[in-house]
């Protein structure tokens, strides 16, 4: 019951999505172990290491998903509708010469309405809530590094 | 803490993915590598936050990515810059040129 309710709210595939994310991080995070390996001790270590370098998991796991929820085209085509419907109901609402038109105007106006409000509260997570760690401000100066200007040139990129 | 860190502007990080894929198409931990090795130590950079930079970037259309198979036989999802990327790494560089120029000759002149 649990997973068709999941399957009726959630038809889109953020399963899918998620599972692409896990995996794009979790290659990443296997080559930064392997080569921290190189300097560490024990795997232990260089898990350690290597997940200090790459920040907070969760934290980009969520921001990833959420972004690429939102650039899917169900999503994008189905806001697009919302937009039409309720355009449609004002129009309706105000051109409606009889009641029962203008009665339809109001009602495509609410379906729309609860729909955009219906996808704003799916899309709310509670890591949204969340205090931000240090990976809101990932690019920083290492004000204690010794540093040649020619490594600002563009050709050193 | 706050001392040894200063924030930068914002869009750096993008500017300089979009550098980076400029030559080639790379999956993140390449990315992330490259710009490592090409800003040394003057720059803290932490991985994970590449990612977040690269989803948005791939929602403006600046780059594209696709599965295929890494060096070492892995599947990864490897990115490379579009059309409107390349136009866009154009602007930001020429806008960063004029920004630098400008801080420069200020702090020259006072």
């Amino acid at each position: 019951m649990r997973d068709l309710t999941r399957k009726l709210f959630n038809p889109i595939g953020s399963e899918a999505i998620e599972r692409e994310v896990e995996e794009e991080l979790r290659f990443h995070l296997e080559l930064l172990t392997e080569q921290h390996l190189q300097h560490a001790d024990t795997l232990v270590e260089a898990r350690a290491s290597a997940l200090r370098r790459f920040g907070n998991v969760e934290q980009v796991k969520d921001q990833c998903v959420e972004i690429s929820k939102r650039k899917r085209p169900f999503t994008r085509a189905l806001k697009s509708l919302l937009i039409l419907t309720f355009l449609a109901g004002v129009f309706l609402c105000i051109f409606g010469t009889e009641l029962h038109v203008f009665r339809v105007g109001q009602m495509l106006i609410t379906v729309a309405v609860m729909g955009r409000l219906f996808l704003y509260v799916r899309g709310l997570k509670p890591a949204g809530f969340r205090p931000k760690s240090d990976t809101s401000s990932p690019l920083m100066l290492n004000s204690t590094a010794k540093t040649p200007a020619s490594l600002f040139e563009a050709d050193n990129l | 803490m706050a001392n040894d860190r200063t924030d930068l502007m914002q869009g750096t990080l993008e500017l300089l993915i979009l550098k980076t894929l400029s030559h080639d198409s790379m999956h993140g931990y390449g990315i992330a590598q490259r710009i490592h090795q090409s800003v040394d130590d003057l720059l803290k950079i932490e991985d994970g936050s590449l990612y977040p930079a690269l989803y948005r970037m791939e929602e403006r259309g600046w780059i594209a990515s696709e599965w295929g198979v890494s060096e070492n036989n892995r599947r990864a999802k490897f990115y490379k810059l579009t059309r409107a990327g390349r136009k866009h790494l154009d602007a930001e560089r020429a806008n960063w040129d004029r920004i630098s120029r400008a801080v420069t000759k200020i702090l020259q002149t006072a």
